[in-house]
């Protein structure tokens, strides 16, 4: 059944789906990421729980009008504006007055997602019929998506995808370095309110997949997870685009193989699952990864410095730097240094004594500043430059 | 005369008293408040110039989701008698409704159908599916219910009470004679009855159709792709041409289900919208309880190919359902 | 032409701002809520010349130099920068924050933090060229980074992101220098090679105007300064404005001083 659905085998229903949800992953996680290098990823918390208003007066605004109080794009419209009128709230408050940007975060989320709850109560009281399922945006309802809703999705998906590409270098240089990128001629006002812009666009776009509760974990945990893997923003974007359409597109046809499982929930799910994965086993900047390097450059110190003591005729104290010595075949079991040992003991007295020399030595500054009590100094200076430098350890020899 | 200091006193003591007077010395109807049209319909029948009816959820509106507002609240306090449908229909309103109960007279009507008669729910113990007036036999049952209810609150008008319900459930029963005449005139391979829950569930066993539902018996227990999947099939299997909307419930899931065959090649469509959880607009035929299973049963009938007269039992249906 | 301050007059005599300076300021002031930061300066930035702004601390050095790249909004004033206002001779003029500004987790390595120096070049969608990394690469080479180019920026010393950030300046080939508090925080060894960079960059011909803290290595590094304590103390060469009088004035008692040496 799993692998029925994981190669879009289930029928029209799943496919739509999972199609849906892969490309909102996309772009969610691409969006994220720019949330998320820019701290602003609280903002988009905000701005989904604003949207919940601004349904419900759609919904009341349609039916007075004699039409389908349920007609998406109208609630979308809806959503969508009460959405940016939660994020002006949030600017205003953090600009016009003394209250941080958390503070304003959490009073617009907690007042607009509360008046949305109040007009949901009105309207399931509504002479109206029908009204059922506006409750369906807050943890989304994929089993109903059709073909137009599948439409609005790609569209939307589309169009914000061309924006991060137009706008990645300003939105980039405005979470980094906002004073500089002034002074270089970047509007950042307008660059900061495309970026929540472009995440009140997936917020809305995405409503009806994961519900605006769980659409932050889509915006921001892919994001997180690709950090692990590059340190160059370009790359975290793309990662994170990948990131998030792999667990749409898991999560959707997870939740299509199996009966009772919610689409919305399991993607985030998927999300997470990549995220401690990434983590846990990234290369270079996993937490395996970092204790094992942790643990190389340690045993690394402790020869060091064990052959030091060798060389100097001083005794080893510490257990460990006697066990790695022994592993390493420079000492004995009982101590006395083999002639590996000796000979390396030799080198690394020697390149310490050539440290302390360059270092004294004003001409070589930089080369001076790469000291770290391990790089041997022939990795930094030419032989000549070693040569000249050998001739100073032995003052007879000038 | 003038008025004495001492009068002045007695007065003022016997205004408390006047105010304390039971509220329905101001007008003599009892007060009641149903939770559901269905029963706010019967209530007002059996009830006549007697009672003073208010209803909870009106024409749309979802039982199963349906939560109190502080006006229902307000309403129900100053009711003597509230008329709830129990069998955990109102699922929201369950623990007010029983913390009411021990206050004034609450009757849950709907359990006043006998247990042999409901159906068990598949994964809940000790749970039935509530959705009774579906059958006309076993609403009959219920407005006996409301009687006994009104009786117990107002026994000097038992009589009254007693000979409304009896007349109505004659009508009632002419409805259920319709309702099997005209679902026998459905071919049996036809006899499929698909809609967005699974409100139908008496329908089909007391009419010999196998009833389907996209969500459970409760509309708050979400659909899953794979049931539509699972739906999908079974429409292209058994060529089956319509399934159904219902009022109070979401179309999204039945569209979808069109959808999903439609890609199979296999051609749906929605046969007529159904009032499965809440009655038509109050002051039309669909507003009642008659005219509201009427409704049903003759869409029912006339989309799967049975044979009908569109105007229902007496003709009154409007146009068009 | 430009009139210096007379200091020891206590009067202030307005300056008459040459057109085409490469910064001129007239009138600027800027508050924070009711509080002004800089209050009605006037200063003309004196073409080819190294400047230092310098100043207690909160005098509004770092504010002025905000000001007039537009990064915060004046009460009142007029800046222009080549003769024209800052919004059209941004192509000429490069800035360097001070180090404290900027998100040192950003995921970014050193090579890109200097081709950010070129996005005014390459507009949104522009490809980076080879030619124009060779440039960036002469750049971090010119400030001796150049062995850093794929480190992630957040793992370099203080001294070593300060020199990352002159050659994202250098990159942008300016005719314009502002630069905040260059030398905060960074080694003797930066600060050496920074200056170097400067001095390389105003034999070119350009102009250099930095906030700086050390009033030791004034008269080293700088020919000119502006002494700023919300209003203008004194501005003019090394030796006409960095006295003792005029010192005073700007610190108060605040001066601990003995090491310093100043003109007259």
């Amino acid at each position: 059944m799993l692998i029925e659905a994981l190669t879009l085998q289930l029928g029209y229903n799943a496919t739509l789906v999972t199609i849906g949800a892969t490309l909102l992953g996309l772009t969610a996680g691409a969006v994220g990421t720019f949330l998320y290098v820019g701290k602003r990823a609280l903002v988009s918390d905000a701005i989904s729980h604003a949207t919940l208003p601004g349904i419900g007066l759609a919904f009341i605004a349609m039916v007075m009008l004699g039409g389908d109080g349920r007609a998406l794009p109208g609630l979308l419209i809806g959503s969508a504006l009460s959405a940016w009128v939660g994020l002006l709230c949030v600017s205003w408050l953090t600009y016009r007055t003394r209250l941080t940007e958390d503070a304003a975060i959490g009073a617009v989320l907690s007042v607009f997602f509360g008046a949305g709850i109040v007009l949901l109560t009105v309207i399931q009281s509504m002479r109206a019929g029908r009204q059922a399922g506006l409750e369906d945006f807050l943890l989304g309802s994929t089993a109903g998506m059709l073909w137009n809703d599948a439409v609005i999705l790609a569209v939307g998906g589309a169009i914000v995808l061309g924006l991060v590409l137009l706008l990645h270098r300003p939105m980039a240089l405005v979470a980094f370095d906002p004073d500089y990128a002034t002074a270089t001629g970047t509007d950042v006002r307008r660059t900061e309110l495309a970026m929540m812009g472009l995440a009140l666009a997936i917020t809305v776009v995405g409503l009806k997949v994961v519900g605006l509760i769980l659409i932050v974990a889509l915006l921001i945990i892919p994001a997180v997870a690709a950090r692990f893997w590059s340190d160059r923003v370009e790359r975290v974007v793309l990662i994170a685009g990948g990131i998030g359409g792999v667990s749409g597109y898991a999560g959707a046809a997870v939740s299509a193989s199996a009966p009772d499982l919610p689409t919305g929930p399991i993607i985030v799910l998927m999300a997470f699952g990549i995220f401690a994965l990434s983590l846990l086993f990234a290369p270079d900047r996993g937490v395996l990864a970092v204790f094992l390097r942790h643990r190389r450059f340690q045993a690394r110190v402790h020869v060091r410095q064990g052959l030091l003591a060798l060389a100097q005729g001083q005794p080893i104290y510490e257990r460990l730097t006697l066990r790695l010595m022994r592993r390493a075949g420079l000492i004995r079991a009982d101590g006395v240094a083999t002639e590996t040992g000796k000979a390396q003991a030799a080198r690394a007295l020697l390149d310490e004594r050539r440290w302390e020399i360059l270092r004294a030595d004003s001409r070589h500054e930089w080369a001076a500043a790469r000291y770290d009590g391990l790089t041997p100094l022939e990795r930094v200076l030419t032989p000549d430059q070693l040569v000249e430098l050998d001739r100073s350890l032995r003052p007879e020899g000038v | 005369m003038t008025l004495s200091r001492r009068h002045l006193l007695k007065l003022s003591a016997a205004l408390p008293l006047a105010a304390a007077a039971p509220a329905f010395a101001a007008t003599d109807k009892l007060s009641v408040v149903a939770t559901t049209g269905m029963i706010a319909d019967a209530a007002m029948i059996v009830g006549g110039d007697l009672v003073e009816v208010q209803t909870l959820m009106g024409p749309g509106v979802d039982p199963h989701a349906y939560r109190q507002t502080r006006t229902d609240i307000v309403a129900m306090n100053r009711a003597d008698l509230v008329l709830w449908h129990g069998l955990y229909l109102e699922a929201q309103m369950e623990e007010l409704l029983l913390e009411l109960a021990e206050k004034k007279p609450v009757v849950a009507v709907g359990e006043a159908v006998p247990q042999d008669k409901l159906i068990a729910h598949e994964d809940y113990d000790g749970r039935f599916d509530p959705h009774v007036w579906m059958v006309p036999a076993l609403w009959g049952d219920v407005v006996r219910g409301v009687q006994a209810a009104m009786t117990e609150v107002a026994p000097d008008q038992a009589e009254m009470f007693e000979a409304n319900a009896t007349a109505y459930i004659a009508e009632i029963e002419r409805l259920g004679a319709y309702t099997k005449d005209a679902l026998t005139t459905v071919p049996t391979e036809a006899r499929v009855l698909l809609t967005a829950h699974d409100a139908f569930g008496y329908f089909g066993s007391d009419y010999g159709f196998e009833v389907m539902g996209i969500q459970g018996i409760s509309t708050e227990s979400e659909a899953g792709l794979d049931r539509i999947a699972e739906l999908v099939d079974l429409l292209v299997e058994r060529d089956i041409g319509a399934v159904f909307v219902e009022t109070s419930v979401s179309d999204r899931n039945i569209k979808a289900l069109i959808e999903g065959a439609a890609a199979k090649g296999h051609d749906v469509k929605i046969g007529g919208e159904l009032y499965s959880d809440a009655m038509g607009e109050p002051g039309t035929y669909e507003g009642t309880y008659l005219g509201m299973i009427d409704h049903n049963v003759t869409t029912i009938a006339g989309a799967l190919g049975g044979n009908v007269p569109s105007g229902g039992m007496d003709g009154k249906l409007s146009a068009g359902g | 032409m430009n009139v210096t301050l007379a200091a020891d007059h206590g009067v202030l005599t307005p300056v008459e701002a040459r057109a085409d300076a490469p910064l001129a300021v007239r009138g600027l002031t800027v508050s924070y809520g009711e509080k002004p930061a800089v209050f009605s300066v006037d200063a003309t930035f004196e073409p080819g010349a190294m400047t230092a702004i310098v100043g207690p601390n909160g005098a509004g050095k770092s504010t002025l130099l905000k000001a007039a790249l537009g990064i915060v909004t004046p009460l009142s004033g007029q800046i222009t920068c080549f003769g024209q206002p800052m919004s059209k001779a941004r192509a000429r003029v490069a800035y360097v924050p001070q180090r404290a500004s900027v998100d040192w987790d950003f995921p970014t390595h050193v090579i890109d933090v200097v081709t950010m120096g070129l996005y005014r070049q390459l507009g949104l969608l522009g490809r980076l060229k080879a030619r124009q990394v060779t440039e960036a690469m002469d750049c971090l080479a010119r400030v001796g980074m150049d062995g850093f180019a794929d480190r992630q920026i957040g793992q370099l010393s203080g001294g070593q992101q300060q020199r990352v950030f002159l050659a994202r300046a250098l990159a942008q080939k300016a005719d314009l220098y502002l630069l905040d508090e260059p030398f905060a925080g960074v080694d003797a060894a930066t600060e050496k090679a920074i200056i170097a960079v400067l001095h390389e960059v105003k034999r070119q011909g350009k102009t250099v105007v930095a906030v700086h803290h050390d009033l030791a290595t004034v008269p080293e590094y700088f020919d000119r300064v502006l002494m700023i304590n919300t209003n203008v103390i004194a501005e003019g060469t090394v030796a006409d404005a960095f006295t003792e009088a005029n010192l005073h004035k700007a610190y108060g008692g605040r001066l601990a001083t003995a090491q310093m040496r100043v003109a007259g």
